[in-house]
């Protein structure tokens, strides 16, 4: 199994995929943290819950690490090399267990890189203004943690969304448009808190007080579930499906 | 399994819906030899190599590699060698790392990745992205991917399509030698003539059945065809050659179409003072002989 998972690493490191999201999460987690330093005034800002959600713009990363899992599980079927993978590794669900594993390292790796994006950005644009820096806090540390399992699960439930629908840009398309639009129209309804999205955003925010999410315990149950779910319709999917 | 047959197909029925692609098919491959593996497109070869190398499912029968279902192997890159269609790379990685995840995956040691990229001559191009290959070195790639594991067997889909000249060339010696090493090979291709030159056995199929397995020489001996001889007296003539336990058909008044060598004709008409007017050999090609096979339907 170790050697499926190391496979499954490497077949994501040697494509510029890790160039284009890092690239992506500099850019998006740079700009939401300098605008909104530059738009807060020093009173708010040295407040250690305003810099505590600084920190959660790192929770980024856990979209990127969703489209990582999506990549791990359709991008083979996208270019063909699903079948070099099961002539080597004919028993699939070792194969899907592998990428879920591959792909829960690399959603940490991915947040993890996210938040010290963040931290490095709100660092320097706070040293330029008379406020403490509070971003390496113990009292912020559950948000990194949170935002850490966040990213792990956010990309197994990629392995299984890309596992189930087999096609890479779709599954990309269908997972952004539903936490853009289908989140949003279910907190008109008020049961957003059950949703995918709004699970891991609980768990990212550690269980952070608030209306819309649930607390940190019964988010990490709902995200779990999310994530397990998909994963085992994925594995039930990729075993069915013939390579032709 | 020991004793078993590199490739057993048994009763392999494989259905999309209401299209049989494949239908009750049977046969097996010796070992140590070249088996084509021959049909038209369409006809079911890559559905079987595929149920073979356990990515299809079959509907019905099954299909076993060294005496196992593919899916039961242990290490199959250490037993078989697969070379599929030449567009299944991920065209942004290199060559190179495209063989050390397979080889990683494997449990094959990655000193083994430049050995077989120097062994299909793509040494200097290893490190260059698999997307600015050539089909050719495509095509390579494939099968340095297939040796990674040093396996008995090699499966070859249609690995000549799009290849040139000099690439038919190097495939063609590369095999002979894989089965000098004692290595069995099957090789499908809709191409009777690119198989003709190296194959030992042919398993023929048409619209997803059998249509013919034996050794090439069988067919080539059907392909030698029979004697046509013309003479005023052709029945006298028939009736000596069915003493002679020949089978011969009067095709015309002064015509015979004989199941028998030219040579051995005219023995027999020259000891009757018989008189010939034409003695020739009636010779279909290969590919005739293919395309009657798989124009006629499934025997």
């Amino acid at each position: 199994m170790i050697r499926l998972i190391r496979a499954e690493l490497v077949k994501l490191s040697t494509t510029r995929l890790f160039l284009w999201l890092g690239l992506l999460i500099v850019a998006l987690s740079g700009f939401v943290t300098t605008i909104t330093i530059l738009s807060t005034d020093e009173l708010s800002l040295a407040t250690l819950n305003q810099q505590r959600s600084l920190a959660q713009f790192a929770a980024v990363g856990a979209i990127i690490a969703l489209i990582v899992g999506i990549v791990l599980a359709a991008g083979e079927y996208a270019h063909g090399t699903i079948a070099h993978t099961f002539l080597v590794s004919p028993v699939r669900p070792r194969v899907v267990a592998a990428k879920l594993i591959a792909g829960a390292i690399v959603g940490v790796l991915v947040t993890g890189f996210a938040e010290l994006v963040t931290w490095t950005i709100a660092a320097a644009w706070i040293s330029g203004r008379s406020v403490p820096f509070l971003l390496d806090s113990r009292a912020i540390l559950d948000t990194y943690l949170g935002i850490l399992g966040a990213g792990a699960l956010a990309a197994v439930l990629g392995v299984g969304l890309g596992a189930v629908l087999r096609r890479q840009t779709a599954a990309i398309v269908i997972a952004l448009i539903w936490l853009l639009v289908g989140e949003p129209v279910l907190s008109i309804a008020g049961i957003q808190e059950y949703a995918p999205g709004h699970a891991f955003a609980a768990v990212a925010v550690a269980g952070e007080r608030s209306s819309e999410l649930l607390g940190l315990w019964p988010g990490l149950l709902v995200a779990l579930a999310y994530g397990i779910g998909f994963a085992a319709a994925g594995a039930v999917a990729i075993e069915r499906t013939d390579v032709s | 399994m020991a004793g078993a047959p590199p490739i057993e197909v048994r009763g392999l029925t494989k259905r999309y819906g209401s299209t049989v692609a494949v239908d009750d098919l049977t046969f097996s491959i010796p070992a140590g030899r070249i088996t084509g593996f021959l049909g038209p497109n369409g006809a079911g070869k890559t559905t079987t190599l595929r149920a073979v190398l356990g990515l299809v499912r079959p509907t019905a029968g099954e299909a076993r590699v060294a005496g196992e279902p593919y899916r039961r192997l242990r290490d199959p890159l250490r037993r078989v060698g697969a070379v599929l269609e030449a567009d299944s790379f991920h065209p942004a990685r290199s060559g190179r790392n495209h063989l050390r995840v397979l080889a990683l995956a494997g449990g094959i040691p990655l000193a083994r990745v430049d050995d077989v990229l120097a062994e299909v001559e793509l040494t200097g191009a290893a490190r260059r992205k698999v997307g600015g290959y050539s089909l050719g070195m495509r095509q390579r790639l494939s099968v340095a991917g297939a040796l990674l594991g040093l396996p008995e067997l090699l499966v070859l889909d249609e690995p000549a399509n799009g290849l040139d000249p000099e690439g038919i060339r190097w495939l063609r010696n590369f095999l002979r030698a894989f089965t000098a090493g004692g290595g069995a090979v099957f090789i499908s291709s809709h191409v009777l003539a690119e198989v003709a030159q190296l194959a030992n056995e042919v398993v023929i199929i048409h619209r997803g059945r059998l249509v013919a397995q034996e050794p090439l020489e069988t067919l080539m001996a059907r392909a030698a065809g029979g004697t046509v001889a013309r003479s005023p007296e052709a029945e006298r003539l028939r009736a000596l050659l069915a003493e002679a336990g020949l089978e011969a058909s009067i095709s015309s008044a002064d015509e015979l179409r004989v199941a028998a060598p030219p040579e051995r004709v005219g023995e027999i008409a020259a000891a009757a003072g018989i008189v010939l007017h034409e003695l020739r050999t009636e010779a279909a090609t290969l590919e005739e002989v293919f395309l009657g096979l798989t124009s006629e339907g499934p025997s």
